[in-house]
């Protein structure tokens, strides 16, 4: 096996931070946390909030400063939504792994707490994935998680869980009871672009200004999607990235062509309207990431009013049930934007005989 | 004979026992009969007793203690000469059962089925072309010496009921012909097969068992045994009912042991096949026969498909049954007992001696002898008295359908009991129905919901309004929701029968009442033919050139270095190839007609090969 | 050789039309080293052609020596024994196949046989190249589960193997494989873009071509390049030398939904609809994809609709379309889009004309 050549290693990875005190922007939870790490008395903990912000780091952060390199293998165990994570494996994995009694001590500059750490990160997709095993799944969660809950009763002494997830209201109460729960604030624009100047300044790119808020944008607060993207940039362009260059790798439609559309819209013809939607089909955007900057645009918009936004929100909604159906992508966006252009013209909703 | 140790199982049933042998012949020696051979030879009838119920059970128990085959017995290595003699003495036996003296005529307990169980060959119902084409077929095998013909099987579809055994067993007895006869042995039930595997003894499959017994004709043929004196007669053997199969695996084998048996067998063989109604054309099964059925004409058999037999045919026999019972039946019940046996002249046989039975009883009020499935049609007899026939479901269902479809309703509504319930506007309300509740209705008829949908989704425009497009419209929009309702639960949650059940009939009843209550404007009562659903036909004719089309694209027709998308070449590659059909050939996928004229082929072909009896299918249905 | 095959270009630096991505792609393979990638795109803008050239830049002339096979695979599913016959298409390096041939079945398609060939990793003498490329059709046809799978197979042998998706719309590939992948998006060639193909195809067979003729292929091939393609050769063969009026004949099927569509037009009954349906299902049986019968028929109907239908019509279509997906037979799902076309187009031509 050709060894991974370290310009294939995900920058998500290199630029992780190794401390807790690095991560950036979430002042609070760092200033908890180092406390934590001084008295190495650490209970289980739960950290939520949008992705890219910092949860996972955050973990790993901790673990290694309580364990450093040597001992970090044998007593931390990761968790994470790519692996089969049926009810019985969390079980035996859990069971073996926190069944082994640990001694404390120092060693090597490490606290070395008396306990392990298993950290289960993306916990509340433990539903999708049983979701697709088709398993009635809002039972598999109360089933898994309460099997969690009986764990972490039983290995309490010895462990400690940290659990990362998106939405805590995907997580069980009894569950998030025993933790101590952390929220983590999206990234806010600046932060995000001091994070991102120093990467490129360590990989030798090139990011001029207007690149640098696209790429804040097109994230939206999570820099984790803002550092593969400038990732995927820098392979395919080359040192020297462009703003355009990084929409093209993000997916993100330019907003010229939404800007086109919605004007179509606008002006109540349906054929320039269809015309817009196949131009957009034949450049291969996604139909749902439309309707997603479709939806941004007219919310922010002071053009129209709020019943008008309510009712073209309510389609938009509508059709992005569909497309996740399956339903084909050019009907359902010729289905919207006739609905949209309805609600701009003040025609009434719905049709006659409507079933 | 009957010395060999006899394997007596402690199961109380003596039938079960017959699962443990390599093959069971139907029939059941009478041992009486046997004894006494000179008996035979004189009577005429043909008549198999194991439609006997209480002779056979007899005859069972004698059979499985004195002469037990215990050939299966892992304990007992049996050589293939002795096997081979047995396999003669077995059949010997089996001869000798089939004949029936002409005295049980008229032995009353006796089922009308088998007592006028047909003796010659202007008795039986089945069309003279068809009775003469397999009599031909015969008399080409057995008059004429051996191997002249390479192809000594001869292959018999039909529906139930329509004479495929009994033409085989009347002409074998016309050319004096013995049968030698293999029936799917009973099945083994699970708590049986634990007993037998106690017992030490080794589960066959019914195609294990059927390999079995197809290896023993093609390496032995039917050496006529010393012990009889059959030997100047001619054999033939006959195979009813196939093994099932399910699945692709055990489909090979049968495929395979048909094939060995067509090319190497030297004694006229008959295969009968049954055509089930095939309700649903996706069905695996019925894909597996059809295929099976051209399998074995490419291996060279020789088919004849029997239609159901004619109304006058059974009314014909009816009537002789009549005169010999000396019932008082009028021309028009047997005429209504004959319509709606669907061309099953066993059904119709039953149905009269049932009928009969009724009519001792007199009187029987009207209620009390509904009998369910066909109270709908008890109208239409004169006296008024139930006739609880009403061959199968189909047949009902096409009445079902025709309820549906007709849409008969009041024509004014009853003022009294709509005064609590909820106000409609005026477009939704209905005037109401004549007729059960269709949920009744279709439980009467035993309907399944995607076979129903498929029928109203068939037929319902012809039921509609020239005018009405609006009700077109509501129609196809609730066969729409009944189809969605139907996909559900397809694949979630297979193994919730409950649900499923309740989505089932939910569906039925959603396309039921949207066809009747989309129909607002139905019109007059008229003659309607009911179509069988064409989609079936489409769904088939799809998976085929779906089939054909992988295949091509394996053969990398279209592009050299990559693989397409089916849509892909479906919508492209192939109607451009079309128009650059000179070059077709080069591309070795040769392009059968156009769009338009491609389908009309198959099913051309298709109905010419696997549907001799479509025009059955057209049932015609009447305004009740 | 159809022209499309023959003027396929071979190697990244012959893409006439989308040379900015191949330049990309040449220079994401010289590193040694290249990331999962998702191709999307409208049919007919040059993924496949992508795909393959991006293959000899890796491997060579060696990536085109392949052979289809069609093989029986045999999968251990638990307490069955399930049996699923592939196409598949392989040089020594590649493997090219659909899973979503298997239908429902696909999961077992992604989780085992692509587990299987992932672990195959070639033996490279050189040590180079020691990992050996899957190319993924159709992936936006894949189940949800089998989406999940195969991110879960993207992470297990991301060393040996090297993923390459290809599908038509991004949006029904999970998130979860997206962010893995390296996106590219194709899109359809331009007009413009297109002419200057046929133009190059013209000049190389040495065909006269009048001025405007390739423009006009172009105009009717709803910017798919092989579409172009393909109908610019059967003009060839129809008709040499080409006219400034030669007949650009649209697809048989194409044809045939026009014909629907003023079937429909013309009248508005039950008895009309039936005769519909007939056609409807000559279509169907030649595997023309429902939900492409029924954009076409859309596309016809709104060709000769007043405007003020148009919202509803449309509306409608997306109703029955998205039912269609739902639902198992589209037939009564098309039937219904009809029918209700009618009941509109009846009522407004009662409420237009009396």
């Amino acid at each position: 096996m050709a060894p991974l050549l370290q310009s294939s290693q995900p920058w998500v990875e290199k630029y992780r931070p190794r401390r807790v005190k690095d991560v950036a922007h979430q002042d609070e939870v760092v200033r908890v946390l180092t406390n934590t790490l001084e008295t190495t008395n650490c209970p289980h903990m739960l950290f939520y909030g949008p992705p890219g912000t910092g949860k996972t780091t955050t973990a790993l952060a901790i673990a290694h400063q309580l364990y450093g390199p040597e001992l970090y293998k044998s007593r931390v165990l990761e968790l994470n939504a790519s692996d089969d994570r049926g009810i019985n494996v969390v079980r035996t994995k859990i069971k073996n792994f926190a069944a082994v009694a640990v001694g404390s001590g120092q060693q090597g500059g490490y606290p070395c707490p008396p306990y392990k750490i298993i950290i289960l990160d993306e916990a509340d997709s433990m539903t999708e994935d049983a979701q697709a095993s088709s398993l009635p799944f809002s039972d598999h969660l109360v089933v898994n998680s309460n099997a969690l809950r009986r764990t972490m009763e039983t290995y309490s002494k010895v462990t400690r869980f940290f659990f990362v997830c998106n939405y805590i209201s995907r997580i069980i109460e009894p569950l998030a009871s025993r933790c101590a729960k952390f929220r983590f604030k999206p990234l806010s624009e600046d932060i995000m672009s001091t994070r991102i100047v120093h990467i490129c300044k360590e990989e030798g790119l090139n990011l001029d200004s207007e690149a640098l808020s696209t790429l804040s944008s097109i994230s939206q607060g999570d820099l984790r999607r803002a550092i593969t993207f400038l990732q995927g940039a820098a392979r395919l362009f080359g040192s020297s990235i462009s703003s355009k260059d990084l929409i093209s790798v993000s997916g993100v439609i330019p907003h010229e062509v939404v800007q086109a559309l919605l004007a179509a819209c606008k002006s109540g013809s349906f054929d320039s309207a269809n015309k817009e939607i196949n131009n957009a089909i034949a450049e291969g955007y996604p139909a749902s990431q439309v309707l997603s900057q479709l939806f941004d645009m007219i919310v922010e918009s002071d053009d129209f009013s709020d019943e008008q936004k309510a009712r073209i929100c309510r389609k938009l909604g509508e059709s992005d049930k569909c497309l996740v159906d399956g339903a084909d992508e050019y009907l359902q966006l010729l289905d919207a934007c006739s609905s949209m252009m309805k609600a701009f013209c003040n025609m009434p909703e719905g049709y006659s005989n409507d079933i | 004979m009957g010395k060999r140790t006899a394997i007596v199982l402690s199961s109380d049933d003596d039938d079960d026992n017959d699962n443990d042998f390599d093959f069971d012949f139907s029939v059941k020696p009478d041992l009486n009969r046997f004894n006494n051979p000179k008996s035979k030879s004189k009577s005429k009838s043909a008549s198999v007793p194991r439609s006997n119920p209480k002779r056979s059970k007899k005859t069972r128990i004698s059979s499985s203690s004195s002469n037990s085959r215990s050939r299966s017995h892992p304990g007992k290595n049996v050589n293939p000469f002795d096997e081979m003699k047995l396999f003669c003495e077995d059949f010997g036996e089996g001869f000798s059962g089939f004949k029936v003296s002409a005295g049980y005529r008229r032995d009353n307990k006796e089922l009308w089925l088998d007592k006028y169980k047909p003796c010659s060959l202007v008795e039986l119902a089945v069309h003279k072309k068809k009775v003469e084409e397999v009599k031909v077929w015969f008399e080409e095998r057995i008059c004429i010496t051996k191997d002249e013909y390479c192809n000594h099987v001869l292959l018999i579809t039909g529906q139930p009921g329509v004479g495929k055994s009994a033409t085989v067993h009347t002409i074998a007895s016309h050319l004096g012909a013995i049968i030698y006869e293999w029936n799917t042995p009973t099945p083994t039930i699970w708590q049986e097969h634990i007993h037998t595997t106690n017992a030490g003894l080794r589960y066959l499959s019914k195609l294990d068992e059927f390999e079995n017994f197809v290896e023993r004709i093609r390496k032995y043929g039917l050496i006529p045994s010393s012990l009889t004196e059959e030997v100047r007669k001619p054999f033939i053997v006959l195979i009813d009912d196939l093994p099932v199969i399910n699945g692709k695996l055990s489909y090979g084998r049968l495929q395979r042991c048909l094939d060995l048996l067509v090319q190497s067998v030297r004694i006229p063989t008959v295969i009968l096949m049954t055509d089930y109604g095939r309700s649903d054309a996706a069905d695996y099964a019925s894909k597996c026969w059809e295929e099976l059925q051209t399998s074995l004409q490419k291996a060279g058999a020789c088919k004849v498909a029997f239609n159901p037999i004619t109304g006058n045919s059974i009314v014909k026999t009816l009537s002789r049954i009549c005169r010999e019972e000396k019932l008082k039946i009028t021309a028009d019940q047997i005429d209504v007992i004959a319509k709606t046996s669907g061309g099953d002249i066993r059904h119709a046989i039953t149905s009269l001696q049932y009928f009969n039975l009724k009519s001792d009883l007199k009187p029987i009020s009207k209620d009390a002898t509904y009998s369910g499935k066909v109270s709908h049609k008890i109208d239409h007899l004169d006296d008024g008295y139930s006739l609880p026939f009403g061959r199968d479901e189909t047949l009902s269902l096409f009445h079902a359908l025709g309820k549906f479809l007709h849409n008969k309703r009041d024509t004014e509504n009853l003022p009294s009991c709509d005064m609590d319930s909820v106000f409609l506007k005026e477009d939704f309300t209905r005037l109401p129905m004549k007729m059960d509740t269709p949920e009744r209705v279709l439980g009467q008829a035993h309907g399944q919901a995607r076979p129903i949908a498929d029928f109203l989704q068939e037929n319902v425009l012809d039921f509609l309004h020239e005018e009405a497009m609006d009700d077109a419209w509501v129609v196809a929009s609730y066969l729409s929701d009944a189809d969605t309702l139907l996909t559900s639960l397809n694949g979630v949650l297979s193994r919730n029968y409950e649900a499923e059940n309740i989505i089932q009939s939910t569906a039925a009843s959603v396309a039921v009442r949207g066809v009747m209550f989309g129909n607002r404007h139905p019109l007059s009562s008229r003659w309607h033919a009911i179509r069988r659903p064409l989609l079936w036909q489409v769904e088939q004719s799809l998976w085929r050139n779906k089939k054909e089309m992988v295949g091509e694209r394996s053969i990398a027709a279209y592009n050299c270095v990559n693989l397409s998308e089916l849509s892909t070449i479906a919508i492209e590659w192939r109607p451009a190839l079309k128009w650059l059909g000179s070059r077709v050939s080069e591309y070795n996928s040769p392009r059968k007609g156009s769009i338009g004229g491609k389908m009309v082929d198959n099913n051309c072909n298709m109905e010419r090969s696997n549907e001799p009896c479509d025009d059955d299918e057209d049932d015609e249905i009447e305004d009740w | 050789m159809l022209w499309v095959d023959k003027y396929r270009p071979k190697t990244l630096d012959k893409v006439l039309v989308h040379d900015d991505v191949a330049q990309n792609l040449k220079k994401l393979v010289t590193e040694q080293d290249c990331p999962h990638l998702l191709f999307y795109g409208p049919p007919g803008s040059g993924k496949k052609t992508l795909i393959m050239a991006l293959l000899r830049q890796m491997f060579g002339p060696g990536a085109e020596k392949v052979k289809v096979e069609n093989k029986n695979w045999k999968v251990d599913a638990g307490s069955r024994t399930i049996e699923l016959e592939l196409t598949t298409l392989s040089s020594t390096h590649h493997v090219e196949l659909n899973p979503s041939d298997a239908g429902f079945q696909d999961r077992y398609i992604v989780q085992e046989i692509i587990k299987e060939m992932a672990k195959n990793r070639p033996i490279d003498t050189k040590g180079k190249k020691g990992f050996k490329v899957l190319v993924l059709n159709e992936v936006d046809k894949l189940s949800r589960e089998a989406q999940h799978s195969l991110r879960r197979t993207m992470e297990k042998y991301s060393a040996s193997c090297r993923l390459i998706l290809c599908c038509n719309s991004s949006s029904k590939v999970t998130e979860a494989v997206r962010s893995r992948c390296l996106n590219m998006r194709i899109n359809a060639p331009k007009e413009d873009q297109i002419v200057k193909v046929l133009e190059f195809i013209g000049k190389k067979e040495g065909l006269q071509l009048p001025p405007g003729f390739a423009a006009r292929i172009a105009e009717k091939s709803g910017r798919s390049l092989r579409r172009a393609i393909l109908s610019f050769e059967t003009c060839r063969v129809q008709q040499y030398p080409f006219t400034n009026n030669q007949v650009i004949s649209p697809m048989d099927w194409e044809e045939y939904i026009s014909e629907i569509a003023s079937d429909i037009m013309k009248e508005q009954s039950p008895k009309r609809l039936f005769q519909v349906r007939g056609k409807l299902y000559e279509l169907l049986v030649n595997c023309i994809p429902p939900e492409v019968v029924l954009k076409r028929l859309l596309y016809e109907l709104l060709k000769k609709l007043d405007s003020e239908l148009k919202h509803e019509v449309c509306h409608w279509a997306a109703y029955y379309e998205h039912r269609m997906r739902l639902g198992q037979k589209a037939i009564f799902h098309i039937e219904a889009f009809v029918a209700k076309f009618m009941s509109i187009y009846k009522g407004f031509l009662i409420a237009t004309f009396g």
